[in-house]
């Protein structure tokens, strides 16, 4: 990318500017829109009823900080337990791609279209049709009303997209280091180990960040499967906050705020990663 | 790429361990229910003891039920304008891969991807707040600019009494639901899809640029003949994860209205039709063979799209 387009559009004329400036303009006011929730969300956390229904786009003079010991009070709580049902399944679902997608990147053996295709045509299966077996499956599994349930069906869910992508990468990788390993006598643990892991790193950790996500922001079977209020995960905690009658702005935007916590935390640990691992690899489709 | 034949695989056997719990996985968590679905699309059922076997029937009322077929037009509906919704995405990413200047396109890069943190919920709230009746910005802005006299006129003219009350209730009149939920996450770039399209841009050698200057292409011919050829593999796979997620999609909308579909049940797509045949009416029978049918209607679609979508490299 360095090379290739840096000079492009280096006329140094007036209309090259203005061509520059439009550029510019048109990006940044995609990103205001971006922004503004993000904006928003900090805005109103400080902010009684009163004064946002009087003022809800400026920042007001007395900052009720207040509102965060509430908003903590309300999801503190759920942390914990959101944390381990979107690392766990994060974890798991990258472990079992990693392994699978290995195999079908390097090898061609007998039934491999086979095996191929019953994983790739999950992703076109509508989740919602499959909803209400799943369900009764959990029930006639004893995992009604458990994390179990989540952390199963939640690497069931993610490894399929992560070895859609991950295949392609392993392909990409030099075949002289595989050869190599297996001059040394690896076996196929060890390939993954010393070879798959350490070259494909920014992939690994965009898929990771990506099912944490999905996780830390997943709803609708948590919602169907967790009974006991106090053992819900935060998204359907957040949503009964947003649900309530009487809605308390302040409060519920700090809670808001706090549960994006964790992921500012794990943005800043993996964001040049994921810039990498999204932009200059390509997912290829 | 290795090939192993069947007589390797005495030796080579260990390779399919590795897949072994991952396909144990998708077998009782995908295939399973899904299987179970089927086996139960022909059965009247309720989800829970009660089964009776009724044959095609649950098939036969589904092409003839009104509510389901009002949610397939809406779909219709809904890919063609998220087909215009994919542009936005597109533009900005030209627009940032065009720049002068590796700097600013790694920091404009960082920049989009910052939003992704902020809860999915807050993005709902506040449009939710934006097309409040009362104290939503958006009618005191039509009120304020005098906009709102034009759209009452319009309104008599159509013949709709959305506007009558001078603060009409976007997301709570049956007229007014459906734009509001087409026009919900203005300007719609999403962040995911730009630095997608920007890895595409990235492939494209400087010389083809020299070329089209030398030729004199204007910004567009630059665009139709260099850039979108080459984000082609991009642009189809957002196609299919586009398509496939409208037809499953009715999360937002069960979140904003529950499961009546909103007013009049305008938003009842197909998915929360499903949905609620199996939670709420006690028919899961009806919901599989909905699902089934939704499941070959996506089929169809991912094999209309790369057949006629055509990636030139």
């Amino acid at each position: 990318m360095t090379a290739a387009v840096t000079g492009y559009m280096h006329s140094k004329s007036l209309r090259g500017k203005m061509a520059e400036a439009v550029k510019h303009g048109f990006v940044l006011s995609m990103l205001v829109f971006a922004f503004f929730p993000l904006y928003m969300m900090f805005n109103i956390s400080a902010k009684t009823n009163r004064e946002f229904y009087r003022q809800p786009w400026l920042p007001t003079a007395p900052m009720h900080v207040e509102n965060y010991v509430t908003g903590w009070e309300t999801i503190g709580a759920s942390i914990p337990n959101t944390l381990y049902l979107s690392l766990v399944p994060t974890v798991g679902a990258l472990v079992l791609a990693v392994l699978a997608s290995y195999v079908f990147a390097r090898y061609r053996m007998p039934g491999h279209n086979l095996l191929w295709s019953a994983f790739i045509i999950l992703m076109l299966m509508p989740g919602v049709a499959n909803l209400m077996p799943l369900f009764t499956l959990l029930r006639n599994m004893n995992l009604l009303n458990t994390y179990t349930a989540l952390v199963l069906t939640g690497i069931a869910g993610a490894q399929v997209f992560n070895i859609f992508i991950l295949r392609n990468y392993i392909e990409d990788t030099p075949e002289e280091l595989f050869e190599a390993a297996e001059m040394d006598g690896a076996g196929p643990l060890r390939q993954i180990w010393h070879v798959v892991l350490p070259m494909n790193g920014s992939i690994l950790a965009t898929l990771a960040c990506l099912s944490f996500i999905g996780g830390w922001n997943n709803f609708l079977l948590p919602l169907l499967v967790i009974r006991e209020p106090d053992r819900l995960p935060m998204a359907v905690a957040l949503y009964r906050l947003a649900d309530a009658y009487v809605k308390e702005w302040g409060p519920m935007m700090s809670a808001y705020a706090i549960a994006s916590v964790p992921l500012i935390i794990l943005f800043i640990f993996t964001m040049r990663f994921f810039i990498r691992g999204v932009t200059a690899g390509a997912l290829k489709g | 790429m290795k090939i192993i034949t069947f007589r390797q695989l005495r030796h080579r056997w260990g390779l399919y361990l590795l897949i072994l719990p991952a396909l144990a996985f998708i077998c009782t968590f995908s295939y399973f229910p899904a299987a179970s679905g089927v086996y139960h699309s022909v059965f009247r059922w309720d989800g829970d003891e009660m089964e009776e076997y009724i044959g095609l029937e649950n098939f036969t009322r589904a092409f003839t039920d009104e509510v389901l077929l009002a949610g397939f037009g809406l779909i219709l509906i809904l890919i063609l304008t998220n087909l215009v919704k994919m542009v936005p995405s597109i533009a900005t990413a030209v627009a940032i891969h065009r720049m002068t200047g590796e700097r600013w396109r790694y920091l404009y890069r960082v920049l989009f991807v910052i939003p992704m943190i902020i809860p999915g919920m807050v993005w709902l709230l506040l449009w939710k707040f934006l097309y409040d009746p009362t104290f939503g910005p958006l009618n005191r802005v039509l009120s304020a600019t005098g906009l709102m006299r034009v759209l009452q006129t319009l309104g008599e003219w159509v013949g709709t009494d959305a506007f009558a009350t001078g603060a009409p209730a976007w997301l709570g009149h049956p007229d007014l639901v459906l734009w509001a939920y087409i026009f919900w996450g203005f300007p719609w770039v999403g962040v995911v899809s730009v630095l997608l399209y920007l890895a595409g841009l990235g492939n494209i050698d400087q010389s083809v640029y020299d070329a089209a200057e030398i030729d004199g292409c204007g910004w567009f011919r630059k665009f139709w003949n260099i850039e979108l050829p080459l984000i082609m593999t991009q642009v189809r796979l957002n196609l299919i994860l586009m398509i496939i997620g409208t037809l499953n999609g009715w999360g937002l909308i069960f979140i904003l209205f529950t499961d009546t579909g909103g007013p009049n049940g305008k938003l009842m797509v197909p998915g929360l039709y499903m949905f609620r045949k199996a939670f709420t009416d006690g028919e899961a029978g009806y919901a599989c063979a909905i699902g089934l049918l939704l499941f070959f209607l996506i089929l169809a679609l991912t094999w209309v799209n790369n057949r006629y979508v055509r990636v030139s490299k």
